[in-house]
């Protein structure tokens, strides 16, 4: 790999933390010195420069994957790119793209500085405090599971009341259940596509390493438990899926699967761990397809099926639709960009976006079989 | 002319009436009655509410639980003796006065705690309106005292009237 490849991607990972940055919400005291409110009063610019930075990105992915299937990429070279991305973007804004990270540091300071039950007390309750002017689900009781609530106050107490430190600390966290989820990938895949696809993967490393979303540690726990079932560690692969539900309750869907390899194990019987992983991609992309059950579809609730999907990069439809996906669900957040609102055309216009993609990878697939 | 004047009349002390009653009765909605003394449920009822005691930590959680069964045995208390059950109904009404006496000093805590209590303190204000009103047709409608025949233990007389009395002085005490 050349070295001009690892300073462009430096540089544009420089560039790219820089702008999140304009996004900076007015009511966020703690950053009063560097709000410019660009994104608010610029929409239209600030929509193409965003599009431009996530073509740029996918197109950077692109060479990485392209490098792992010629096989100019050593394990070092991948290891040295995905320390220059999470060092660069752990640096950025995180709500540029989700107040999600504010609702968490609400709902963990609920429970370590309050002492009140987030599942009854919301943090609306707690008038006057300065997290109200900018938390957008301060009205809503927690929504994550205790194991996530209890890993928020890791960060919460490395704050040592400073939000700021907060605030980067919980991305901090992010960050290494980042880094562990690609080294269980590697573990479990030892494929070094599968590593570049999920290590550099726009979708991913954006929802992770920016907005701070704990999707990523949800997997990180899933992928974690299949991987003791694979080493015969029925209790502690137990204990780690529980701990996945625990995070976020989607990964319950995953509980026959899990059930299976457990049995396959008691009675010895051979496991096709990539039969597992196939089956575990559908089962998170009906969790995927759900979302809007319940509120909406989210970007990052693509990193529960991208995970798996990567495992499995020989089942190309699948592949593909789903790096079709994660490019278009980048888009999704372009509309309210645009507009500034969320009502009208906008709803529609990122459902359009979100599906289009996918869909025609699944048209072409549909054709050429026919052909 | 004339009738115009009755008609104004009339519409002024209609008018009046049915504003003044919109003043006296608050707001606050009391829970529709759960399963009864009796009921297959009940028991684990009075499990589930043993258990969450402790699942409503903190001043506002137990804030919220004691103010939930005080509305509980409220509503309970009330459709007993509706239901001339006067002994189940005296004892559900003890209830909620013991949970109402715990209301307000986890506001206390929670003001201590540094926690601005001031909306917690309006809901306050107007579950003990809802249930001031509520006491006051319950003492409307139900008698005096009951004279209670347990089959194989000598009578009592329940004091209905002195039991809302105290529940509805005990409310007033904290308005």
């Amino acid at each position: 790999m050349k070295k001009l490849t690892v300073i462009l991607y430096s540089v544009f990972l420089l560039l790219f933390t820089i702008f999140s940055y304009i996004f900076v919400d007015p009511n966020l005291s703690y950053f009063k010195n560097i709000y410019s409110g660009f994104a608010f009063s610029n929409r239209s610019l600030t929509t193409i420069f965003y599009t431009l930075f996530i073509l740029i990105f996918f197109i950077f992915y692109g060479i990485f994957v392209y490098f792992g299937v010629k096989k100019k990429i050593s394990l070092k070279e991948i290891s040295v790119l995905f320390g220059i991305t999470v060092v660069v973007l752990l640096l950025s804004y995180p709500a540029m793209l989700s107040y999600d990270i504010f609702n968490y540091i609400a709902t963990s300071k609920v429970l370590f500085f309050y002492h009140e039950n987030p599942y009854i007390v919301m943090p609306i309750e707690f008038m006057g405090d300065p997290l109200l002017a900018f938390t957008h689900a301060a009205n809503k009781i927690a929504l994550y599971g205790p194991v996530w609530i209890t890993l928020t106050g890791i960060p919460y107490f490395l704050g040592f009341g400073n939000f700021i430190i907060n605030l980067f600390a919980l991305k901090f966290l992010a960050g290494v259940f980042y880094l562990t989820t690609i080294f269980i990938v590697w573990k479990i895949s030892k494929n070094i596509i599968s590593l570049i696809l999920v290590a550099f993967n726009p979708l991913i490393v954006i929802e992770t390493l920016i907005s701070g979303h704990n999707d990523i540690v949800m997997i990180f726990l899933a992928l974690l438990s299949f991987f003791l079932l694979a080493k015969k560690k029925i209790f502690l692969a137990t204990l780690f899926f529980a701990s996945a539900i625990f995070i976020k309750y989607t990964t319950a869907l995953l509980l026959p699967v899990f059930l299976f390899i457990v049995w396959k194990t008691i009675t010895r019987k051979e496991i096709h761990f990539e039969k597992i992983f196939y089956y575990s991609s559908l089962l998170m992309y009906i969790a995927f397809l759900l979302s809007p059950i319940r509120e909406e579809i989210y970007p990052w609730y693509a990193i529960w099926f991208l995970s798996f999907v990567f495992l499995v990069p020989n089942k190309k439809i699948l592949l593909h639709t789903s790096i079709a996906f994660s490019f278009s669900l980048l888009f999704r957040y372009t509309p309210y960009m645009l507009t500034g609102t969320y009502a009208g055309l906008t709803p529609f216009a990122k459902e359009i976006i979100s599906f289009t993609p996918p869909a025609l990878v699944l048209i072409y697939y549909g054709l050429k079989k026919r052909v | 002319m004339k009738k115009f004047f009755r008609f104004a009349a009339f519409f002024l002390i209609f008018f009046f009436i049915t504003m003044s009653r919109v003043y006296a009765e608050s707001n606050y909605v009391l829970p529709y009655p759960s399963s009864m003394p009796g009921g297959m449920s009940y028991n684990f009822h009075l499990l589930y509410e043993s258990v969450s005691k402790y699942w409503y930590f903190g001043n506002f959680g137990q804030f919220n639980y004691n103010l939930k069964l005080a509305d509980k045995y409220l509503v309970e208390a009330k459709t007993l003796f509706e239901y001339k059950q006067y002994l189940l109904g005296y004892k559900a009404l003890k209830k909620s006065d013991q949970y109402f006496i715990n209301i307000l000093p986890n506001l206390a805590r929670a003001r201590r705690n540094g926690k601005n209590m001031l909306h917690k303190r309006v809901i306050f204000k107007e579950s003990t309106r809802k249930h001031i009103e509520t006491l006051e047709k319950m003492e409307v409608d139900t008698p005096d005292t009951f004279n209670w025949q347990p089959e194989k233990a000598s009578p009592t007389i329940l004091d209905i009237k002195g039991a809302i009395e105290y529940s509805i002085n005990v409310r007033k005490k904290d308005l």
